[in-house]
């Protein structure tokens, strides 16, 4: 093995041998500076990958004879290893990217940077205290310089605050030495640890100023406003540096020194690290100079870090894990960020939406956010379950939802940032100047972060590797992108279909999977086919759409919470991009990513708490949760309720399935809002309705239910747009799909499972052909179409099919649903909740007949006379949908029974007798095939009756109606479609009033003033900044009731 | 129950029954309404008369296929509340094909014909006729509010939704009429009624003198026969169907016949006392009285 202290001697005999090499060029000693970082990189990562091969334990190295602090000595063990080879790396990325400024600085910037990585080098190895103050000054001054580099007025105030910082800090930090070592008689820190009892009663201040000092340099709140101005203020690649490199290092050490104080240097960090992230967060909700926005995300995630450290009692042998996910996130995707920043240059927020012109850098600057915020498949996303499983099985409740609403603050602006980078208008932006130095390191650091996924994953017993195996499919349709829409089309087919043969064995014989693999997959299968309408590339569309989809897959495969999790989050990014794709659909794409982030984070809460009670992350951990029950249930339906779009958590979806093109509106409403339905049966089914609290929850779930089902077919019928009426009326729909499961009785099971397959259907014909109309015409909103039935007949047969089901008339398979309703309102006696209910359904007829009519009927006007068919590729999955929908009519028992035996071990009571075709309940009879055949008998014979009688009938021109003796000259002078019910909303449009929009935004700008208050705080004065670490050490001091003692 | 072919002709001639009735209903009523305005009236057989003239014009137009199929659908949807209807209670032949639903098979093919005709008349592009649609959908929105909470009401009491069941538990005489069992949920059925039947004051579907006659402006001839062949079918069914839930359901013609036509005449007399409401007014009054006796109705059980 190489002697490690060789990182120290690379180091600095490079970079004094620098000022030796100034003849042979700047770009000589620029390779020779990479050279050398690279060199220290490679003995910590022989080191490490030793360790990791069990080949050598941990090592003791001392140097020239002598003891320390005379001398230095190195402890390496595996973690210093890791960490050593994370910093070095972190510089030789570093110093890559700053290729321009340190040409442009000479080697004396080179060598700072040489001297600054050996400082944290010899920070994290040391095993001598004082050795530690030493390597920190080295590496303080070191950063100082780099921050220098640039001659900017704003680098110039953040580097001397940040020297007035550091010489505090550091005077802090000796003092603790000189009191530890009067007390201890050492300065070795494997020594003061086996005397950490005698450290604790005699020197309980000097553990503490050592402690705070290492606290301060990680920056917590509120004593950190020096460390925001410091990333605000550092040139981006010196950000990235600090960010990763140097936060990593002084994390290291904090994470060494913390056990020396006791139980109560653990409550310190607990208590200053949560706070610091939930604050930190809070504060940046009302930046936009993503300098700031990142380093406040920075100084989060390091306080979140510390706070980990702090609980790490309660977390036993799974810290490591954690911190090492965590860091590894933080580290690869900040240090992407901070150089993404540089490549960007413009620190506003808004002017992202130049990098959009460099779709690899655009979506790397994905992958880094999302993974900052914990999404799979990268680290952070087991690390964030394990952290949270961990604190709620040893009830630290507080801390998991401190962390919870940090991480919720974090995504707010983080996805607002994103989001808007992603569709603001980009023409007048330039094309953002990229060199190899710039990209390269964001690339190498961005691929990384998902092997350190796949990495992690690998541990992670619970996690199957079929849960993987998608991704790599998502990863080849990402690199075949260039391809045409339909090649990837067919590819994707491919996969969908491969899927569906690897997942058949696995729930043959599993109604309710099946039920829902149906959906998902078949729905897959359509949606795909309906996308041969694509012409061109559609660059990014597929490996989104197989995301979902394939997540959605897990979804249903999913053997334990764990994968159901990783399948949830999948699900929901690759959602989002594609709903985000409509032109208008910022606000709510972004929408949308909000509220399923705090779904998911109430979700996995309700995970937790759920694990805690069995100890087990089984599916069958949701039965009959014992802790806090009431608030286990209800987070995780709330969670499930964010797609489901219930009342409340409902208002992103009107916008964001309003502004999606037509496969991805059948996509995101006929299929993607049954993950929910999904989510919520597993919730209800493992929660049951014996219990009190269960009752209570059937019972605010059955309103919300009624309630969600009467607003949003309110607002369908108010609506002018096509697509919004269609949103809001799946809302509406949803809503008796919770109701129905909700009554936990055999009969609203039924119906609530009849509803699901069936609104996949009405609703998946609905949203193909009415997206294929207004694509075809130009427009979603009705009372520009009119009369189309003359040009579009396939389309409006299908829809009219559709609306027919949907209102659940008879003979078709939707009235079985109303049936089953009336059926289940009276076992249950829920009068009230079912007349909401069934006034619902009414109210649908509403928005049907204005759908249909302002459509296809009406006056055709003048500028669609030329407009074609909807595409067929839309046509054929529609009429296989309405080929479903009259089998289901035709032989509602294939359904209906079979569900039925699926309820009957669960719901014993209440079951549908079946005689034949003759379903009977306790109060009721229908026989769909004889009432299809009165009423096709009877139309059969009316309508031959009418075209005998009526045999000599013309068919006359458009404006040939009775209209007073005159003859409308303009289409739009007859056609009756604008403001249609305007008499209904006079009466009761004030349901439709939007207090739930109003209550969310109050609560945004509630959330954005208390952040505006952090500008009381970071004022920007340097003397104020001193002003808080000093008061931060004396308040902490005082808290913590007089030191560690 | 299996189904027998013998029940067609005899569904098909209690059918031709109720058409009868209907047309001598709406030969009476207007008579009655022409009295109580101190005008003459037409004579009783005059829509006899209308029917033949108008199933007797030999030209006649279309403005599309959803327009030829509207009358079609409008039509089917009466005729089949009527065959699944049970209409005179205890009778083989007059039970129709009840046993294929109930009440809530009823309630939902009440819409079959009336969506249909809504799309047939939008397809002939006349603003009045979407107008119409417009306001009668909005209306029977609300009107179905206190029908649903009766109807709940006296499912509830009785335990079942088959409306041959609901009309057996009411034999025995007058006391066991739902109207006597209860009062709440007949009244709340009652003011429902109203709101369907096309009287004054909730009569703005049709209102002759402003939107000439609502839905079927551009119908004519043959359609409009249709149309008028379902009129006298449609509102019996629905008067048959009240009278079935409420108040006793008959045990023979003369009985149905009599029931049928006081019912028939409720909201004859409300429209001679009331005028018109606009939808809003309507669909205000709906929820309020209607829809609280409803609530009492559900209430009370």
């Amino acid at each position: 093995m190489i002697n490690p202290i060789y990182i120290v001697a690379i180091g600095l005999g490079t970079a004094f041998s620098l000022g030796l090499l100034r003849k042979l060029g700047k770009e000589f000693s620029f390779w020779v500076t990479i050279f050398a970082l690279g060199a220290m990189a490679f003995i910590s990562g022989h080191w490490l990958s030793a360790f990791l091969s069990h080949q050598i334990t941990s090592t003791v190295i001392t140097t020239a004879g002598g003891k320390a602090p005379f001398v230095i000595v190195f402890n390496m063990g595996m973690t210093e290893a890791l960490f050593s080879f994370m910093v070095t790396m972190g510089a030789v990325f570093s110093g890559f990217y700053l290729h321009d400024r340190l040409i442009e600085s000479g080697p004396s910037a080179m060598a700072v940077l040489l001297a600054g990585t050996m400082g944290l080098n010899g920070i994290i190895l040391t095993g001598d205290i004082f050795n530690l103050f030493v390597f920190m000054e080295i590496s303080a001054i070191a950063t100082a310089g780099l921050v220098l580099l640039v001659s900017d007025f704003k680098a110039l105030q953040a580097g001397f605050k940040f020297m007035l910082a550091s010489g505090i800090i550091s005077g802090l930090l000796l003092l603790g030495i000189i009191f530890l070592y009067n007390s201890t008689g050492t300065l070795n820190i494997s020594e003061l640890h086996s005397k950490a009892g005698v450290i604790l009663k005699s020197g309980g201040v000097a553990t503490y100023l050592i402690t705070i000092a290492l606290l301060l340099e990680l920056k917590p709140f509120p004593a950190n406003g020096w460390g925001v101005d410091l990333y605000e203020g550092a040139p981006s690649g010196v950000s990235a540096f600090i960010a990763s490199s140097s936060a990593t290092a002084a994390f290291f050490v904090f994470l060494k020194v913390l056990p020396l104080g006791g139980d109560i240097s653990l409550r310190i960090a607990a208590a200053a690290g949560i706070s610091t992230f939930v604050f930190s967060n809070l504060m940046a909700l009302s930046y936009k100079n993503t300098s700031r926005l990142l380093g406040y995300s920075s100084i989060g995630q390091l306080g979140l870090l510390v706070g980990i450290a702090g609980l790490s009692k309660h977390l036993g042998d799974k810290t490591l894990m954690i911190i090492l996910t965590l860091l590894g996130t933080h580290y690869l995707a900040k240090a992407g960020l901070f150089w993404l920043s540089g490549i960007v240059k413009n620190p506003n927020t808004d002017e992202w939406r130049s990098l959009r012109k460099s779709p690899v850098l655009f979506a790397f600057f994905g992958v880094f956010i999302f993974a900052l915020l914990g999404f799979p498949p990268f680290p952070s996303f087991f690390g964030k379950w394990e952290l949270i499983m961990g604190l709620v099985a040893t009830k630290m409740y507080w801390w998991a939802g401190a962390i919870l609403l940090g991480t919720m603050f974090e995504g707010i602006y983080l996805f607002r940032w994103f989001s808007r980078a992603l569709k603001l208008q980009n023409n007048d932006t330039a094309t953002p100047a990229v060199t190899i130095y710039s990209i390269l390191p964001v690339v190498f650091f961005g691929f990384f972060l998902f092997y350190a996924g796949y990495y992690t994953s690998t541990f992670v017993p619970a996690l199957r590797v079929m849960c993987l195996a998608p991704l790599l499919f998502i990863l080849l349709l990402g690199l075949l992108d260039f391809l045409p829409a339909f090649l990837k089309n067919i590819i994707s087919l491919a996969g969908v279909t491969a899927y569906i043969v690897y997942l058949w064995p696995h729930i043959q014989g599993n109604t309710f999977k099946i039920v829902f693999a149906g959906i998902f997959l078949g729905g897959a299968i359509l949606a795909l086919i309906a996308g041969f309408y694509r012409r061109g590339k559609h660059m990014g569309f597929y490996p989104m759409t197989m995301l979902m989809f394939l997540g959605l897959g897990i979804l249903v495969d999913a053997s334990n919470l764990l994968e159901l999790f990783y399948g949830w989050e999948l699900m929901t990014i690759g959602s989002y991009f594609l709903l985000i794709r409509g032109e208008r659909s910022l606000p709510h794409g972004l929408s949308y990513l909000l509220f399923s982030l705090g779904g998911s984070l109430a979700m996995l809460f309700g995970f937790a708490l759920a694990h805690a009670s069995s100890g087990s992350v089984d599916l069958s951990a949701l039965n009959h949760i014992r802790i806090m029950p009431a608030l286990a249930y209800s987070l995780m339906l709330a969670g499930f309720m964010t797609k489901t779009a219930s009342l409340g958590l409902h208002i992103w979806l009107p916008g964001a399935h309003g502004e999606a093109v037509a496969d991805i509106h059948f996509m995101a409403s006929a299929i993607l809002l049954k993950a929910g339905v999904f989510g919520i049966i597993l919730v209800l089914g493992g929660m049951g309705n014996t219990q009190p609290y269960a009752q209570k929850i059937l019972f605010v779930l059955g309103w919300i239910g009624a309630l969600t089902a009467l607003i949003g077919n309110i607002g369908a019928a108010f609506q002018e747009s096509a697509k919004y009426l269609l949103a809001w009326s799946s809302i509406g729909q949803l809503g008796y799909i919770v109701f129905g499961l909700a009554s936990m009785t055999h009969l609203g099971w039924l119906a609530a499972y009849g509803y699901t397959i069936t609104h996949f259907l009405y609703k998946g014909i609905l949203f193909l052909l009415i997206g294929g109309v207004a694509f075809r015409v130009g427009t979603a909103d009705m009372y520009k179409m009119g009369g189309l039935i003359k040009r579009m007949p396939f389309s409006f047969f299908a829809v009219l099919i559709a609306i027919i089901t949907l209102a659940g008339i008879p003979p078709l398979v939707g009235f079985t649903g109303k049936w089953l309703v009336y059926n289940m309102i009276l076992s249950k006696h829920l009068f009230y909740q079912g007349v909401v209910i069934i006034i619902s359904g009414v109210i649908a007829f509403l928005y049907l007949f204005r759908l249909i009519h302002v459509i296809f009927l009406g006056q055709l006007k003048d500028r669609n006379r030329k407009v074609k068919e909807v595409y067929v590729w839309l046509l054929i999955p529609a009429y296989l949908m309405l080929t479903a929908i009259f089998a289901l009519s035709m032989f509602p028992d294939m359904m209906l029974a079979r569900l039925g035996r699926m309820l009957t071990p669960s719901f014993p009571e209440g079951a549908l007798v079946w005689d034949g075709f003759t379903a009977s309940s306790r109060y009721g009879t229908f026989n769909l095939q004889i009432i299809m055949a009165v009423i096709g008998a009877t139309f059969a014979a009316v309508f031959l009756w009418l075209v005998f009688a009526n045999r000599k009938a013309q068919k006359v021109k458009q404006f040939n109606i009775f209209y007073s003796g005159e003859a409308p000259s303009r289409p739009e002078l007859t056609h009756y479609g604008y403001n249609f019910f305007a008499h209904y909303r006079k009466a009761v449009g004030f349901m439709a009033t939007p207090l739930v929009t109003r209550f969310w935004d109050q609560l945004s700008q509630g959330l954005h003033g208390l952040s505006s208050y952090g500008r009381a705080i970071y004022t920007g004065n340097a003397q104020s900044y001193l002003y808080h670490i000093v008061a931060f050490v004396v308040v902490v001091y005082l808290l913590s009731a007089g030191g560690i003692s | 129950m299996n189904f027998d072919p013998m029940k067609i002709p005899w569904s098909l001639l209690g059918l031709v029954i109720v058409f009868t009735i209907g047309m001598f209903i709406r030969g009476i009523v207007p008579k009655i309404t022409a009295r109580a305005g101190m005008r003459i009236g037409i004579r009783f057989y005059q829509p006899w008369i209308d029917l033949i003239k108008h199933f007797s014009i030999q030209t006649s137009i279309t403005h599309g296929v959803m327009f030829y199929l509207g009358p079609v659908f409008r039509l089917t949807g009466g005729v089949s509340m009527i065959l699944f209807m049970p209409l005179i209670y205890g009778s083989w032949y007059f039970s129709n094909f009840a046993f294929a639903g109930d009440m809530v098979l009823f309630l939902y093919m009440m819409f079959f014909g009336t969506l249909g005709m809504a799309l047939g008349a939008g397809e002939s592009g006349h603003p009045y006729s979407a107008i119409g649609v417009s306001r009668g959908l909005a209306q029977v929105t609300v009107a179905e509010i206190p029908l649903v909470l009766a109807l709940l009401s006296v499912a509830a009491q009785h335990n079942t939704l088959s409306i041959t069941e609901i009309v057996a538990a009411q034999q025995g005489g007058i006391s066991h009429w739902t109207m006597v069992t209860n009062p709440v949920a007949t009244m709340a059925g009652m003011l429902a009624l109203l709101g369907s039947m096309m009287n004054s004051p909730f009569n703005v579907v049709l209102a002759p003198q402003e939107i000439p006659v609502g839905p079927p402006t551009e119908y004519h001839g043959t359609f409009l026969g249709i149309m008028n062949t379902n009129r006298s079918i449609f509102p019996v069914a629905k008067v048959v169907f009240f009278m079935n839930i409420f108040f006793g359901g008959a045990t023979n013609w003369g009985i149905l016949i009599l029931k049928s036509f006081i019912i028939y005449m409720w909201p004859v007399f409300v429209g001679l006392v009331f005028p018109r409401f606009r939808v809003d007014q309507s669909i205000r009054w709906f929820l309020k009285v209607p829809m609280l006796l409803g609530i009492l109705a559900v209430a009370l059980i």
